[in-house]
């Protein structure tokens, strides 16, 4: 939701118009292909990332869709100061009881 | 430099056709008959020699032995069709091959041209291995590089760039085809154009109607035919000749006479034919099929919040969309006014035709030219929505010009002069004139302003509707040792796609064992339990393929990637080793023996009468309610299974796939069955969640909560459970996101994992984790504890019943 948020990704304010998005990514795409070096990264509230054509059709194609660009929206004009400590990927579901207790869930 | 030619082809089940676009024209090709449409029928003769499209069909009665079609619905499944005049044998692959030779014949013959790329379309719901097969199928016939593009999105593309107006809106693509039927709902908006929903039946399509037709013919004969008795297959297939060709008849006139030259044989007797058959039969015949596409779109609309006569326009694709009662039942249910002005039998080609522009995928042959002057490497649209694209360039070599100027060649406009970088890149803009192909000039200068000469001197770009990347039709994913599955690349991912995670190893693979070998199944389907998606692929790492022991618990950098022609591609990395597999087994779609149908229908029948009693026994009707949609699936399958047994492979692929939807409406069932503790579940999620990040979420956390909630209201009120179980994922993910973010959480965890050290697998491990873990809690440091947590999670075992539903998988 931050690190690869489609505005960060295209380096676009959230207010953009579809046609300039659609735009910006074309040229993203020219440039990372011709390994122009200003295109290789990218800014997030993490610090910067690297960007790859993979990310920009990505970003480009979740525009798209009004319903994800409102979450990208939200995400990008709420971005948190501090950087957040991320989820564990692969962490099982929470299914102990002790923890489902901690965090008020029915056991 | 000469105008580009896009080519795309519609390989159909049981036609196909071939169009070019030029940047300004799109025309149909058509073949050595004149026609725009060719048979996909071969046949191969005593002699070898192979005959298509119409010459062939016309075997199909009095030489069916010999003469093959409808093999696109076996394609991916490695079965081999039979021509016993020559002794020889061809995969689906093969055959379609030979359609797609002639089809580039064609295009030769009328263009003067040699072509090597072409965008194939293929049906929405394709899976992976059909994918791979056409693919295949286009390298056998002389294609350098391919395209794949799924149907709806082609005669969508091709609807819409024909549109003089464009004035948005939803419209509704219904694509009935020889065998399946697709209903697609887009938008246009600023040039481009959007998919918006989607939604299918894979078991309709105008061969349902020739087959109604047959069986109402072959009721009136003296005796009977039958579909379950191979010696009745020829009687069916002339029968079902006649009743094609009857059919198109009369969609002009109001009779036709159903005659065949030669009498049938059945069970050793001469049966004359000689029926007639009315329009009005015809209709009665094939109204409930049509019903049946229609309530697939009606459910579209409504999931996308529509109804009837919201439509601003309406195509019809496909040759059972030319009858007019078709015509006029589809345009009065729908409220909605048809289209006028495509060809349904070409559309899906011209779009794709167009679709090979905005995939810069010229389809001439490349020629070798000796470049004049200096080389210059260009990216832009071939085909562009936005009036002003940009074009990124860079100089091949050092000392590259100075500036760059872009001249369009009417005069009318010319760019500012763009600085070349001392790497030789640039960037600039042009101005393109609305829905024509304009061609820019290159001016280069060097730093003395002298013209330097460039290779390209031109590029051309074409203004006018375009689709983003071909989107993912089925959700990617590896299966995981706990029967879950990790998505990799979601429904509707732009392609090519690419995607890594890190997974861990829940068994030791032993150094030149060939006994232990590291699973890792690639999966493809929307439901996050493995065993009800259909497996596409596996890695497997062998003991004897490893440079050393790869232990428990070690990591497994896994990449899946899928090209735009669908083409499947994985890679694992073990870091600990410092190897890397990348040997993927691409699996064929299964065989479909009508015995292992039988026994399939048998235990889904047991299963769907105990979820039955119970769904009475406890009055949900909703749930009663889904299995009468299995009731009826499985009649439709059950007679596919009776032509199977009378040799039919196709129908025996049909009610595979059949047999495979209802195991998963079944689930779907089951889940509903279980409504009352699921709501309940949902409700503590939904209060356990906003108390949460309610406290220690971030804004955008809590702004997301109120829409996950907001869903979870709604698919409660519907009754939806699935949608219901995908947003209590969601609300858990948002909870756990927040809780992560405070300090007691990993205590918690910690606290959790360590009372379950006595089940873990390596205990001497689990316990030196167990006193770090508490070491690193009196100092306070999270870091550390999070490690351990994570540490200690990786030990513990994973059910072996699960892992068999995760086809063995390897990883967690």
């Amino acid at each position: 939701m931050l690190e690869d948020n489609p505005f960060f990704v295209l380096g676009l304010p959230t207010d953009t118009s579809r046609i300039e998005l659609e735009r910006e990514a074309q040229k993203l795409l020219g440039m990372l292909e011709l390994g122009f070096v200003e295109a290789k990264t990218y800014q997030t509230p993490l610090g910067p990332r690297s960007r790859t054509p993979e990310l920009v059709r990505a970003a480009v194609a979740a525009l798209r869709d009004p319903y994800r660009r409102l979450i990208a929206e939200l995400w990008a004009r709420h971005a948190p100061p501090a950087a957040p400590v991320e989820a564990t990927a692969g962490a099982p579901e929470p299914s102990h009881n002790g923890l489902r207790r901690a965090l008020g869930w029915g056991v | 430099m000469d105008t580009p030619l896009y080519v795309g082809i519609d390989l159909g089940t049981t036609n196909s056709a071939a169009a070019v676009f030029d940047g300004e024209r799109v025309s149909v090709i058509r073949n050595a008959q004149g026609a725009t449409v060719t048979p996909s029928v071969v046949r191969i003769d005593k002699q070898g020699r192979i005959t298509v499209g119409t010459r062939a069909r016309r075997f199909l009665e009095q030489d069916s032995a010999n003469t093959a079609a409808e093999f696109k619905r076996l394609m991916g499944t490695g079965k081999a069709i039979e021509f016993p005049a020559h002794g020889s044998s061809k995969k689906p692959e093969e055959l379609s091959a030979e359609v797609l030779k002639a089809l580039r014949q064609d295009i030769t013959d009328q263009l003067g041209v040699q072509i090597d790329r072409a965008v194939i379309s293929v049906p929405a719901l394709f899976e992976l291995p059909q994918s791979a097969a056409t693919s295949e199928a286009a390298r056998l016939a002389g294609f350098s590089r391919v395209e794949l593009l799924q149907e709806p999105i082609a005669s969508a593309l091709a609807a819409g760039w024909r549109a003089e107006d464009d004035g948005g809106g939803t419209w509704l693509v219904f694509d009935l085809g020889g065998g399946t039927f697709d209903a697609s709902l887009l938008e246009t908006r600023d040039g481009l154009l959007r998919v918006v929903g989607h939604d299918g039946d894979n078991f309709l399509g105008g061969r349902d109607f020739d087959w109604s037709i047959t069986e109402h013919l072959a009721s009136q004969l003296a005796v009977v035919p039958r579909r379950n008795n191979p010696e009745h297959a020829a009687a069916l297939r002339a029968l079902r000749l006649a009743a094609e060709d009857a059919k198109i008849e009369l969609s002009r006139g109001e009779r036709a006479q159903v005659m065949l030259a030669q009498p049938l044989s059945i069970d050793g007797q001469d049966v004359d034919v000689d029926l007639e058959l009315t329009r009005a039969t015809v209709e009665r015949l094939c109204l409930p099929l049509v019903d049946r596409a229609l309530d697939v779109c009606l459910r579209l609309l409504a999931t996308n919040g529509l109804g009837p006569g919201r439509l601003a326009k309406l195509v019809l694709v496909g040759g059972p969309t030319v009858m007019p009662m078709v015509r006029q039942r589809v345009a009065a249910r729908l409220e909605a006014t048809i289209a006028e002005g495509h060809d349904p039998m070409t559309l899906v080609a011209q779009g794709a035709a167009l679709y090979a522009a905005t995939a810069s995928l010229d389809g001439r042959a490349a020629s070798i030219a000796v470049p004049a002057g200096r080389q210059v490497w260009l990216q832009y649209p071939a085909v562009s929505a936005d009036l002003t694209p940009h074009v990124v360039g860079k100089f091949v070599g050092d000392n590259p010009p100075a500036k760059i100027k872009l001249v369009r060649n009417d005069g009318g406009w010319s760019s500012t002069e763009a600085t070349v970088g001392p790497d030789g890149t640039f960037l600039t803009s042009v101005t393109l004139l609305p829905r024509r192909a304009c061609t820019f000039e290159i001016e280069a200068r060097a730093e003395g302003g002298e013209l330097v000469v460039v290779t390209p001197s031109q590029l051309t770009i074409v203004q006018g509707l375009t689709i983003g990347d071909p989107p993912l039709s089925r959700t990617l994913g590896v299966a995981l040792a706990n029967g879950h599955v990790q998505v990799y690349l979601e429904r509707g991912a732009p392609l090519p796609a690419r995607r890594t995670f890190t997974h861990h190893t829940i068994e030791t693979v032993a150094k030149g064992s060939s006994e232990s070998v590291l699973r890792i199944p690639i999966v493809q389907g929307e439901l996050s339990q493995a065993e009800l998606c259909r497996l596409v692929g596996t890695l497997d790492i062998g003991g004897d393929a490893v440079k050393d022991t790869v232990p428990t618990g070690s990591a497994v950098e896994v990449t899946i990637e899928l090209d735009r022609g669908g083409r499947l591609a994985a890679r694992a990395l073990i870091p600990a080793i410092g190897q890397v597999f990348e040997h993927v087994a691409h699996l064929l779609v299964p065989e479909a023996s009508p015995e292992s149908l039988d026994a399939a229908i048998r235990d889904l029948r047991r299963q769907l009468m105990e979820l039955r009693s119970d769904a009475f026994r406890h009055g949900l009707g909703h749930v009663i309610e889904k299995l009468d949609k299995i009731e009826a699936r499985l009649s439709e399958a059950e007679r596919d299974i009776d032509a199977a047994h009378g040799g039919d492979a196709d129908a025996a692929q049909r009610a595979r796939r059949a047999l495979l939807d209802v195991d998963g409406i079944m689930a779907e069932a089951d889940l509903a069955r279980k409504w009352p503790e699921l709501e309940s579940n949902a409700r503590n999620v939904a209060i356990s969640a906003s108390s949460t990040v309610g406290e220690h979420g971030t804004d955008a956390e809590r702004a997301l909560l109120q829409e996950v909630l907001a869903a979870m209201d709604k698919a409660r009120r519907d009754k939806d459970a699935a949608e219901l179980e995908r947003q209590m994922r969601l609300a858990s993910r948002l909870s756990r996101a927040a809780f992560h973010r405070t300090t007691e959480a990993w205590e918690y965890y910690f606290e959790d994992a360590a009372s379950e050290i006595s089940k873990m697998k390596d205990l001497p491990k689990a316990q030196k984790l167990v006193t770090d873990g508490k070491a690193a809690q009196a100092r306070g440091d999270t870091a550390e504890l999070r490690r351990v947590v994570n540490a200690l999670w990786q030990l513990l075992p994973e059910d072996s019943e699960a892992r068999k539903k995760g086809f063995d998988s390897g990883v967690r």
